[in-house]
């Protein structure tokens, strides 16, 4: 940042700071029940050096407090998603002080045999370590196209990154503790605080079924792409279980508990990543009851070259790509097409580097004459299902918007 | 710096200088008419409630309450440190939502009336949302009117921010 945007930048804030100093002077608008306490933090980045911590400045922030921030779609074109890109997707304030000598991992819960308690050092020693490339997306990836709206980070394409996460089998840890027979699921606790400031609130405390915890992909992890994991994606230690909203992934892990029956944490009952039982039509009130559990993400897939906006000259072939993903699945095939979805030219497509990985596909198009295109991407998973070219079945909270993705191309 | 950057800085300089020289005019000449109604119709400015007048928002003028802004700070009907329309009520909002998160997390989202009152009994029920009392009132219709929803079927019109050549 130059000096002159940043004095701009201590002008406006030191301005709305003196302009909430002389506003909270004046009585008539906070209404009885405001905690005087509280200082408005509504303008908080202007206090802070722009960015997020340890990220891009080429990531689309989508809100500050907490941080969430996507990753353009032309910037998930490496085979492995960057340390600085990937996206940030926060729930409650990351913690800010790490004793790596005194972090510890307790497990515990109903259906353990034993509670017990694991230092950062104890996990490394005595486990074996396995590194996987694992595809995290945000639940709520894909929102902002809903109509009508769902409340929340309005996310466009690029809450989902594919990175290579390296730590212990989790199974290895709930084995190593013992489960009971009545194991059912298994329940996150992270280190990352509430909003609010008020430290008896658990942020969010989400899980999955003992049967996706048991699989081989899903790890407690300390690293990601061979360096510590980003602060703001769960430094020290954080769980990685690939092809479920990424928000069952917990992160700045200090306890899991072993349920015998469904977690209920918060952010696992009500709406949250939930979705009806049933079809409805946009804009239905769901009661919490006919709502249900997201688990496996649906097949998607990006186009990572070119970036929207590209002039293609006459009679010049280019090479379009992205890559795609599938959930608990493999995907089976890929297309585009450059005619509104009325003809589809089959894809090159990669196998995955390991189960749960995205995989990248390519093609090469020519432009048939002068105008404006659209490309399209639709993949299809190994049962058959592919993505809509519209939005899918509309949801209260506005996830797993699969539909496929376009972008606008010109031959010149 | 350059000159060039030197010249924009001195620009800006006098553009501000002259705003607040315009709102500095503007403030003393609602002085002086405050002061002439005091003396002279001083009925209108006796409240005979202090508890409910000084919670009641929809009591106050709405002029009132948007003079709060710091009007070098509104750009195009926007307030830029916020990013929030500038409209009766965006200094509540301001005040209110700004506690606790980004007002990014307003200005992203849509929804009609009904829809930001569930958002506010959802923040309520979870959240550690205070009872907005008569403040609420005010607030629903700055959001309502503001951040309704816009109905773009199922799928929108691309759009192109820039275009390169490949």
């Amino acid at each position: 940042m130059d000096k002159k945007n940043n004095s701009r930048r201590n002008f406006i804030s030191k301005s709305a700071l003196a302009a909430f100093a002389a506003l909270a002077g004046t009585k008539i608008v906070f209404g009885e029940n405001f905690p005087s306490e509280l200082e408005p933090i509504g303008l908080d980045e202007l206090e802070t050096p722009e960015g997020i911590p340890g990220k891009s400045d080429a990531l689309t922030i989508l809100n500050n407090k907490p941080w969430n921030a996507e990753t353009p779609p032309h910037l998930l074109d490496p085979e492995i998603t960057p340390a600085n890109l990937m996206f940030v997707r926060n729930n409650g304030i990351p913690p800010t002080e790490y004793d790596l000598e005194k972090w510890t991992l307790t497990i515990e819960g109903e259906a353990a045999q034993q509670k017990k308690t694991y230092t950062l050092k104890k996990l490394y020693d005595n486990f074996a370590h396995y590194t996987y490339d694992l595809t995290l997306e945000c639940g709520g990836n894909g929102r902002g196209e809903f109509n009508p709206p769902a409340k929340g980070n309005q996310w466009g394409l690029g809450g989902v990154a594919c990175t290579r996460w390296t730590g212990v089998r989790l199974k290895d840890v709930l084995n190593d503790v013992g489960l009971k027979s009545t194991a059912a699921y298994i329940g996150y606790y992270g280190a990352d605080t509430h909003l609010s400031g008020d430290s008896s609130k658990v942020v969010i405390s989400r899980g999955v079924p003992i049967q996706k915890a048991m699989e081989d992909e899903s790890l407690i992890a300390w690293a990601m792409n061979g360096e510590a994991i980003p602060k703001m994606n769960g430094y020290p230690l954080r769980l990685v279980m690939g092809g479920w909203p990424a928000s069952v992934s917990g992160k700045w892990l200090t306890k899991i508990v072993i349920r015998d029956k469904e977690h209920d944490g918060p952010k696992m009952g009500g709406q949250s990543y939930r979705i009806p039982k049933y079809p409805v039509p946009p804009g239905t009130k769901v009661p919490d009851e006919d709502m249900k559990i997201i688990e496996s993400m649906p097949v998607k897939s990006i186009i990572t070259y070119p970036k929207t906006g590209a002039i293609i000259g006459k009679g010049q072939s280019f090479e379009v790509r992205g890559h795609a993903w599938a959930g608990d699945l493999k995907v089976k095939a890929v297309m585009v097409s450059i005619d509104f979805g009325v003809t589809w030219q089959k894809c090159e497509l990669n196998p995955p580097k390991n189960r749960l990985a995205w995989q990248r596909w390519k093609t090469r198009i020519t432009l048939p004459e002068f105008g404006y295109y659209e490309l399209w991407a639709r993949a299809i998973d190994e049962n058959g299902k592919g993505q809509p070219m519209v939005l899918p079945g509309w949801n209260p909270k506005g996830y797993l918007n699969n539909a496929c993705h376009r972008l606008a191309v010109k031959q010149a | 710096m350059t000159d060039q950057d030197k010249e924009k800085v001195y620009e800006q300089a006098i553009k501000q200088a002259k705003n607040t020289i315009n709102v500095a005019s503007v403030l003393v000449l609602a002085g002086v008419v405050f002061m002439i109604q005091l003396t002279y119709f001083p009925q209108f400015f006796s409240s005979t409630d202090q508890n409910i007048s000084a919670f009641d928002t929809t009591a106050v003028d709405p002029m009132v309450m948007t003079m709060d802004l710091d009007p070098t700070e509104i750009e195009n009907g926007i307030h830029v440190p916020s990013g929030l329309i500038v409209d009766d009520g965006v200094d509540l909002v301001i005040r209110t939502c700004g506690v606790c998160h980004s007002l990014g997390l307003v200005t992203q989202n849509k929804a009609d009336r009904e829809g930001w009152k569930d958002i506010i009994v959802w923040m309520q029920e979870t959240q550690g949302l205070w009872n907005l009392g008569a403040t609420e009132d005010a607030i629903l219709t700055y959001l309502a009117n503001n951040y309704a929803p816009v109905d773009e079927g199922r799928r929108r019109n691309l759009e192109v921010l820039e275009w390169h050549d490949l």
